[in-house]
């Protein structure tokens, strides 16, 4: 009882440090301006079709996008797009029943949140190891509680910033689009923000293994980062030699890496097996860290 | 009752080569003393409390600390307080958070750990400062919040390692009153290398020197505070030898201007001081000055570094 009490200490202590710090600012700065011109952009380009099939139905195209969506649908463009999004055909019917910048969120969410996650937590250790501060803490409770509450800390810091560019996005669809519900579309930006923050968590547990074997915050930081590109570059390679007489092995990697398990977020109920998947992967993540944190000298 | 802190034989090499920070170093401290942990740069008396506090990890020996084998975080839980020499302070939080949030993590609850961090900040005279951010405040105040974080609560052993480094002498002393209000309430252990603050503050001291103690004791043994004087006189006839027969169990030399007595076991310099003056008095020998003991810094430099 004592060590959940002292890891929920940490973690808020560390959110509340983290949100007077550069990297919580800087954080939902970047996100909620990735979100909002990722959106914006998207919904100049909803248009750009919207207008090329008001030309082609001969019908008077309209300022904003968003009126014309079932003929969107009609005419199979909408179908494509979510497809491409989405990777998984299967998923079309399911991902049409949500608002489309709901969808568009999740795939920047998908995109960003693991680059911007995974360099906000690679220093939340490393960064007081390097300066000492961490001992006042350590002195107080076991190592394991420390690394638990920093982070969490980091998990509820990414919730708050994704909050934040989730907030971006609505104010750009009800701005820049027509025909949306404020109400279905906040629904719908909330509901699959919450998977794109699910699938940040393995980052942000890779952030804090990194934090735990170095006390270089800048160290932390670029191999947090890279090991984030390379787990894409990973992830593609795996998906393309999935085929070949090497399938074996890239199935065998898309277990353990994050992508593996992104057509789980585009459908109505294993969101959550993939979900389950990316606690568990970032609580790994975090205990491989553990493994020198623990015996380290502090 | 049992030693707050013992150290038998414990050994600390940085790498398998590197420099042996602790040789074998072995000592106790008394439960309630005020100990003072003295040592030249170098000497292994961070190192030493780093073991104690679980930031390292000894590489053999056996540590006790308040009855336990070793660092145990939760067992020690609020009993065991560090001030840590060189460990920063985030300078986000105000001093008030911060010493609440350590109190709290220490084991004191929301309110109790409120009010531990208002009276410690009282303690070290940060009152009107404890709603200010930390990356506001000077060098000597930020000290003085982590001495604060030593002190909340109600420790039974505080390690301070430096506490007064950097503070004026006005806050310095401000602190050593402070601790000295704690002597027989917790076992305070205090590195520094002010040997004169330690010798006013502390009744026992351990000395070490390249990993290893090389002296313990109590103040006075240490000194020979119960056990030597020195008196500096003015001009005149020195009485020696009717001092000699006057006092026979203590030994008396002179150079210069200095009268040294030294007693033996049963020698009591409290009881032969006033014979000893009587005397000089009758002799019309000025007194200019009466020491008992070595000074610590003396003692240190004589005994434990043979200069």
């Amino acid at each position: 009882m004592r060590s959940v009490l002292d890891t929920f200490l940490v973690a808020r202590f560390e959110l509340m440090r983290a949100m007077r710090t550069w990297r919580a600012v800087a954080l939902a700065t970047l996100y909620v301006i990735a979100l909002s011109g990722a959106t914006y952009i998207y919904v100049r380009i909803l248009w750009f079709i919207e207008a090329g099939l008001a030309e082609t139905l001969g019908v008077p195209a309209n300022d904003k996008p968003g009126a014309m969506m079932n003929e969107l649908m009609d005419n199979g463009d909408l179908t494509r797009m979510l497809q491409e999004m989405s990777g998984s055909p299967e998923a079309v019917e399911y991902l049409l029943t949500w608002p489309l910048l709901s969808i568009w969120g999740l795939w920047i969410g998908i995109l960003l949140l693991p680059f911007l996650a995974t360099s906000a937590a690679a220093e939340c250790i490393s960064i007081d190891m390097s300066t000492r501060a961490l001992r006042f803490e350590a002195l107080r409770t076991g190592r394991a509680e420390l690394v638990l509450g920093r982070f969490f800390g980091q998990v509820a810091l990414t919730g708050i910033a994704a909050s934040f560019g989730l907030v971006g996005a609505w104010v750009v669809g009800m701005t820049q689009m027509v025909g949306n519900d404020p109400i279905v579309l906040a629904y719908g930006l909330a509901a699959m923000g919450l998977r794109a923050w699910l699938f940040g968590l393995p980052f942000i547990g890779l952030g804090v293994a990194w934090s735990q074997w170095t006390a270089s915050p800048n160290w932390a930081r670029v191999l947090s980062v890279s090991f984030t590109a390379g787990s894409w570059i990973l992830f593609g390679l795996a998906t393309e030699f999935r085929d070949s007489s090497w399938g074996w092995l890239s199935d065998l990697v898309l277990q353990v890496l994050p992508q593996g398990w992104l057509n789980g977020l585009w459908h109505p109920t294993d969101w959550i097996i993939s979900g389950g998947v990316y606690i568990a992967l970032s609580l790994l993540a975090v205990g491989l860290g553990f493994i020198r944190f623990s015996r380290r000298d502090l | 009752m049992s030693d707050p802190l013992v150290f038998t034989d414990v050994r600390k090499q940085y790498g398998r080569r590197g420099v042996k920070a602790l040789d074998g170093l072995s000592f106790r401290v008394p439960e309630g003393s005020i100990c003072g942990f003295v040592g030249p740069n170098g000497a292994g008396k961070t190192t030493a409390f780093s073991v104690v506090s679980g930031y390292l990890r000894p590489d053999s020996g056996r540590l006790q600390i308040l009855g336990h084998e070793g660092f145990e975080p939760f067992a020690l839980k609020g009993r065991l307080q560090v001030l840590p020499q060189d460990a920063e302070l985030g300078d986000r939080h105000t001093p008030r958070e911060l010493v609440t949030h350590l109190a709290q993590l220490g084991g004191l609850s929301g309110a109790d750990s409120r009010r531990a961090a208002t009276e410690a900040l009282d303690i070290v005279r940060l009152t009107d400062k404890r709603d200010k951010r930390i990356g506001t405040l000077s060098h000597g105040m930020r000290r003085r919040v982590a001495v604060a974080s030593a002190l909340a609560g109600k420790p039974d052993l505080v390690l301070l390692d430096e506490p007064t480094a950097g503070l004026d002498p006005v806050q310095a002393q401000a602190l050593r009153e402070a601790l000295a209000e704690a002597r027989g309430t917790r076992t305070l252990v205090i590195s520094s290398h002010n040997l004169d603050e330690l010798e006013r503050l502390c009744d026992w001291v351990v000395m070490v020197d390249a990993g290893r103690c090389v002296r313990e004791g109590t103040i006075a043994e240490v000194t020979g505070r119960n056990s030597r004087a020195e008196w500096s006189l003015g001009p005149g006839e020195l009485p020696l030898e009717a001092l000699r027969l006057a006092v026979p169990r203590h030994h008396f030399e002179q150079a210069g201007h200095i009268l040294h007595e030294s007693a033996g076991p049963d020698g009591d310099l409290d009881a032969s001081s006033l014979i000893v003056a009587r005397m000089l008095a009758e002799s019309s020998v000025p007194i200019r000055e009466i020491r008992r003991g070595r000074s610590l810094e003396r003692t240190f430099m004589e005994d434990a570094r043979g200069e």
